[in-house]
Order: C-alpha cells, then structure tokens, then sequence
C-alpha cells in the first residue's frame, strides 16, 4: 500500500538531503552497516536494484538522482521510525541512536557539507521515472512491479511494524507552581470566552431588533397611496391619460368595457414579470419593452406571454367631486373583480 | 434617424478592420509557404490579403460611392428573410449541417475560409448604420468575441473528435492516449492560471478603457427602458420568458438546467469517450448536448441581443430598431381554441357565488384539453418511447434513471415545441389558470 502511495515533493527532498549529507558527511566515520542497515531491514522486500544503490551511495560520493529517488522510497517503505526498528542485529543502543541522530540531522546538514541539489532536478528526475508523471490510480497496477520478491525461498519477509516512539512527558507536570498558572489562565481565557459569547450574542439580537425596527420607517417618502386626479370632465371618452405614470404608476383611463363607458386607474405592472409597459397612441395598446406583451386599452392581455389582464386601482368620486385613486386596493379581471363597482367610476 | 456623418465616423475602424484581416491572411500565407505541399492555398491567402488591402484604401476614404458595403438589395432580401422562425429553422439547419458534414469542416483550410467569409461579411455589413449601431454597442461587443470564440473552440474540438473517430475505426488509440503525460499542479498548472489572469487582467483594463460601460439614467419602479433587455448571459431566457409563463421559464426551466447538467453523469451508461474527444461513440449524448447548449442557449443569446429591439419585436440586421413597429402577436389560450373555436360554446365558467370546490371543477374542466395534452405529453410518452424509440435506452438504464432522462428531455424539448406551437397556431398557454399564476 505505502509503496504504492506517491512521494510527496517535500520526502523526496528530504530524501535526497538526507542521501547527501550521509553521503558527505556520516560515511568517513561512521561504519557501513550502522548507517544502512536500519533502511535495509526495515524494508527486506527492497528490490534488488535498489539496494545495492544505496549502499553504493552511502559508500561513494554524491549519490545519482536515481539513488535518491530509490533511498527515499526505502525510507518510505521503512518509516520514518526505522530507527527503532529492534530487528537490527547490532550492538544493541548504538545503531539506533546513530540512525536516529543522523536523520534528523541530515537535513540540516545536507545543504552545508553535501552539494546542493536544486529542486528542479529533483522533480525532473521523479518525473522521468518509467512513465512520466505521476501514476493514476487505473495505471498504478500496470506499472513494472518495482519489487519483485527476493530470491531466497526460505523465509517470508515479515512486515515488521516499528513501534511507536513513546510521547515525551509533558514537562507541566514537574512544577506545581505552572500547573497553577495554567489554570488561572484557563478560567481566565474561558471566562473571556463566555464574555465574548455573551457580548456577540447580545449585540446580535439588538442588531436584529434594530433591524426589524428599520422595517417601519417614521417617515414614508413615498407618495400617498390615494390621490386625486382631478375631474372627471378632464378624461374624455377614449383618452389614456399617462402623465400620473411617473410619480403614480397608474394609467387613468376613460374607455369601454364590456359595453360600458368607464373611468377606470390601470396598474402600470405587465403581468407577464413587472416591467412598466409603455401606451402606444398610434397602435391603441399597451406593449411591454421586456417580452413583448400586448394589452388592449381595457388592460385585457392579447399578445406575448402576459398570461392575465392589467390590475385596476381602487378608483371613487371623492366629496368635492374629484376622482380619486386608492393605490391600496387593486382588482383583477379573472378573478371576476372588475365587477366590483369600486374599482371604476361610471361615466 | 439618420446620421449624415456615420460613414465618416465608421471609416476608420474599417480601415483598421480591413487591414487587420489583410494581415492576418498575409501571416497565414507566410506559414502556408514555409509548410511543404500549400503553395496553392498560400497563394490564395495573399491575394485575398491584398484584396483586403485594397478594401482597406477603400474604406478609408469615407465617402459614400467608396467604403465597400453590401448591396441594398443584399440588404433587403435578408431583411426581409430574418424573423424568429426563419431564424430558428436557420441556426437548425446549419447545426444539422455543420455535424453532418463535420469531416468537410473541420479542415483547417475551409474552417479558415469560413472565417474569412465570416469577418469579410461582417465588415461589409458594418458599413450600414443600423447594423453597426447594434453591433458596435459597447455591451453587445463581447456577443460578437462570443460567436467566434464558441465557433473556434467547437472547431478545435470537433477536430479532435473526427481525427479520433477516424483513428478508432481503424482500431488505433485516440489521440489524446499517445501522449498522456500529466503534468504537476503547482507549478505547471498554477503558472499557467496566474500568466492567463495577469494577461486577461491587463486585457479588461485595456477593454474597460476604450469600450466604456454604457450607463443610463437612475433606475426607475415606473419607467423601464425600451428594449430591456437582461445582460447577455441571460438573453436565451428572456427569449425563454416569450413563451412561457415566468415560474416555468425564469424558475423551473433554468432549474432543470442545473439540475439536468448535474445528473448527467449519472444517467449516462456509455463508457466510451471517457477522456477522449469523440463524437461516433456518444452520438446521443453529443446531439442532445449540442442541440441544448446551441440551439436553446447560445443561438438565443445571439437572438436576444442582435435581433430583438424595441417592444421585444424583431428586427433583421439591417433595420432600423423603431419603437413603432407593428407586429401582429394576437395569441389565443388552449381552451378558448377548443371551447370558443372548435365547439363553438362559452367558456367553461363557475356561476357566480360558487364554492371554492365548485370553481376548481370548472376550471379543471375549462383547462381539460390542455391538461389531458400536457399528461399524454409527460406521463405516457415516456412509457411510450421506452418500449419503441429508447428500447435500449431503457434497458440499460433501468426504470428510474429511464425516467429521470426521458422526462428531463421532453422537458428540454418543451421550448421549442412551444416555440413552433407560437408560431404555427398562435398559441399562448397550453394550461392557462391565472388564478393560481398557474399557466404552461
């Protein structure tokens, strides 16, 4: 499974530091096998190929990419934790510790007393493996299997699972006066926490109140929702007055409907999805700009999509004789409402 | 209406335009050159180059008997051709020809005569005010980028897909899996998007600088500008909104949309094309796809933007967008065609002081006609077509997937269904209950 895992960028670079600082600096003093051996054991289904490389690495100067790309699958394969593995028949605390000294070490050595390996090479080198780029899932089967098991009959390799490194002690425990400290802070941060909580949910619930508040303005800037258009001698038969449009959205129309000479106060809504049709002397109609509806003078609906009659207005002979418009009310023919005598003025 | 001084104003542009093409083909006619065996078509390209050159002299000039334009009679007959049917069947048969004959388009040489063709026309007709009024407004220029940007892309991709095919039937691999090398995300990939977003930055600035914005007076409850139109990436469903009632073309439609293009993968069974162009082995799944994304999306867009004008009405290209043109829409509901025009009886209508159980009656009686052909159309087709057309269809795909795919294509197919029904016999709404806002 491991193997089959891609490396990341950063444990090849790891890697290849690693491969060099060993390769300057662990391999005069240190003996062969203390600095190989723990990798080797720790993956016995190494292929062939790749391990004499390593150990050539180990042993000679700078390693070539491909031992690097071939040790830093070895590590992969034997953990990070290879250092602890007990298989290792060597003088018992010695290889251990070495091995563990020098990885972690090698990092910060590699850069300083190996040569330099640029990134770029690195990459181009994991790249140009046996199929370039990294290995989709469908294709990782078909890959060459990397590692064929070794000759030798006689005994399985068993996966040996490195135990884990014991977790330091956390130091807290050693003095009674941090445990305090701690404490205190804890209460404290928890307090401040509650504080916060306490503050974010309150000033959210105003906020929300204010909110609501803004809802019902005091002032309402807009016009009225009844006013007066004047007398009915100014609507002469036929006429669609349109000059309440802008301030009012209303047509005042005096037309006939269903037989019937009417005043009546058109929403200027289309039906259809609320855009403000526009009159048309010449064609006698209302036609919307958006999809083209069409109403006749009555507001019934004959052309495009606008499924249902314009809306009237409330509409009323107030006391001093004006006619007046109450925007607050409104009627719709299908639902048989322009029967409704409060919704025109009989000429 | 008209302005005197247009073909002056318009002149230098097409010189530019002019020059612009005679470069390009002059480029194409060197690389033709260098390449062994296109002596011939590099010979056509210069020429058409200096011809272009000459247009370019031309146009220059600014004077009327000069600047190259298309014929008045040219203009008329397609004046007199264009309208929204006339439009539709069009943009049909030239999807319907552009896959036939895809083996023919896809060669370099014709696709680039196209373009040629294409551009040459254009700027022909850019001589005529009322179509470089429309054309050349600075928000319907990214419509034009549109069209041959989507018709580039197409051809880049219908090529691969017939060099495949043509690879597939003589049992070799697709292209795309002789070089499968994949490359990193970072940094190869992300290189690539962050040179692409400095250079489209960088473009826009330019773009935004010499084509402003066009802005207007402050919106208005009451006044709404004439034509309105959405922006341009909602044109196709205004154009949807014509036919339909707004909850099914402006919420349900474009929901299916959504909803459609995500369970695509889903009911697809075919497991070739799988990372390869190719257009023989999902013959089904490529004309559906095609036909929604051109026909009932992109040809709308263009429909919207370049051909309807005042009051929604159409225009050709070369007319003149006038608020008072007079189109005859008249359109009549389903059960007034059946109950008034074919049974010759009043509609249907509840007494007055009738129960709320007692209207929904009459109205479910009122509404039969159009009832009974929407249920043949969405619960009995489907059954229908799995046993005659879909056979297979439906035995690969099992019940539900069957379904789900049957119905989101009649769903599809409803537009242009109610387009032609528009058209054809002037009808509005197959279900018309404006009581409930419930209309089809």
């Amino acid at each position: 499974m491991a193997e089959k895992k891609k490396m990341s960028v950063a444990e090849i670079l790891a890697a290849a530091r690693a491969a060099d600082g060993k390769g300057a600096a662990a391999n005069p003093a240190a003996p062969e096998p203390v600095a190989e051996e723990p990798a080797a054991a720790g993956a016995p289904a190494e292929q062939p190929a790749a391990k004499p490389k390593p150990a050539a690495a180990g042993a000679g100067g700078r390693p070539s990419v491909a031992d690097i790309l071939a040790m830093a699958r070895a590590k992969k394969e034997s953990g990070e934790s290879a250092a602890a593995t007990p298989a290792a028949p060597k003088p018992p605390a010695k290889p251990a510790a070495k091995a563990a000294a020098a990885k972690p070490a090698a990092p910060k050595d590699g850069p300083k007393t190996g040569v330099q390996r640029d990134t770029a090479s690195i990459l181009a080198a994991a790249r140009a493996g046996a199929k370039p780029g990294p290995v989709s899932k469908a294709e990782a089967p078909a890959r060459p299997a990397p590692r064929p098991k070794p000759p030798v009959a006689g005994e399985k390799p068993v996966a040996v699972v490195p135990p884990r490194p014991a977790k330091p002690e956390p130091q807290a425990k050693k003095g009674g006066d941090e445990e305090d400290r701690r404490g205190f802070l804890q209460i404290a941060l928890g307090t401040a926490m509650a504080t916060g909580f306490t503050a974010l949910s309150v000033t959210g619930g105003l906020f929300t109140l204010g909110l609501a508040r803004f809802l019902f303005p005091n002032v309402l800037a807009e016009p009225p929702s009844k006013f007066k258009v004047g007398f009915k001698d100014a609507f002469p038969a036929g006429k669609v007055e349109t000059k309440y449009v802008p301030q009012y959205g209303v047509w005042v129309v005096n037309g006939d409907f269903n037989g019937l000479q009417q005043i009546y106060a058109l929403k200027t809504v289309c039906t259809h999805l609320g855009c403000t049709p526009s009159w048309l002397e010449a064609e006698q109609k209302f036609k919307c700009p958006c999809h083209g509806s069409g109403f006749y003078k009555d507001g019934i609906n004959f052309e495009g999509p606008a499924p249902r009659p314009l809306e009237r207005y409330a509409i009323r002979i107030a006391d001093d004789g004006q006619l007046e418009i109450d925007k607050s009310r409104a009627f719709q023919e299908e639902l048989g409402q322009w029967a409704d005598p409060d919704s025109f003025v009989t000429v | 209406m008209h302005n005197p001084f247009f073909l002056k104003d318009v002149a230098g542009f097409l010189g530019g335009y002019y020059t612009f093409l005679a470069i390009m083909n002059a480029v194409a006619a060197l690389l033709l050159w260098r390449k062994k065996g296109q002596t011939g078509w590099s010979l056509v390209w210069t020429v058409f180059a200096g011809a272009m050159m000459i247009l370019a002299s031309m146009a220059l000039s600014g004077a009327e008997s000069l600047v190259p334009a298309l014929p008045e009679a040219a203009r008329s007959f397609v004046n007199r051709l264009s309208g929204p049917v006339a439009y539709t069947v069009g943009t049909t048969a030239l999807f319907v020809i552009l896959f036939v004959f895809r083996k023919f388009f896809v060669q370099p040489m014709v696709a680039w005569s196209v373009l040629n063709i294409a551009l040459l026309l254009m700027g022909l007709a850019m001589a005529n005010e009322d179509f470089a009024a429309i054309v050349m407004k600075p928000d319907n220029v990214p419509i034009v980028g549109l069209v041959f940007l989507l018709a580039f892309f197409t051809w880049v991709a219908t090529k691969q897909a017939v060099v495949n095919d043509e690879r597939i039937a003589q049992g070799l691999p697709p292209m795309e899996k002789l070089d499968d090398e994949k490359v990193l995300v970072w940094p190869d990939l992300v290189y690539t998007e962050l040179i692409c977003m400095v250079a489209v930055s960088a473009f826009l600035l330019v773009w935004a600088i010499f084509l402003p914005a066009p802005l207007e007076e402050p919106a208005s409850s009451v006044k709404t500008p004439n034509p309105s139109k959405a922006p341009w990436y909602f044109l196709g469903l205004q154009e949807m909104l014509v036919y339909f009632d707004p909850w099914y073309a402006g919420v349900v439609l474009p929901s299916l949309v959504v909803f459609g293009l995500m369970a695509m993968p889903y009911l697809d069974f075919n497991k070739k094309g799988n990372g390869y162009y190719s257009i023989e082995e999902r013959k089904f799944s490529y004309l559906v796809y095609q036909f929604g994304f051109f026909e009932l999306w992109i040809t709308l867009i263009i429909l919207g933007t370049f051909l309807r004008g005042p009051n929604w009405n159409f225009f050709g290209p070369f007319e003149h967008w006038t608020p008072y043109k007079v189109e005859v829409l008249n359109n009549v509901d389903l059960n007034q065609m059946f109950w008034v025009n074919l049974l010759d009886r009043p509609l249907p209508r509840a007494p007055q002081g009738a129960g709320t159980l007692a209207q929904i009656g009459y109205i479910l009686l009122r509404e039969a006609p159009g009832l009974i052909a929407l249920g043949v159309y969405l619960v009995v087709l489907p059954p229908l077509l799995a046993v005659t057309v879909f056979r297979g269809f439906f035995a690969k795909m099992g019940f539900i997937r069957y379904m789900i795919m049957a119905n989101l294509m009649l769903l599809m197919l409803s537009l242009p269904i109610k387009m032609i029904l528009r058209w054809t016999f002037n009808l509005k709404y197959i279900l018309s209950i404006p009581e409930f806002s419930l209309n089809f």
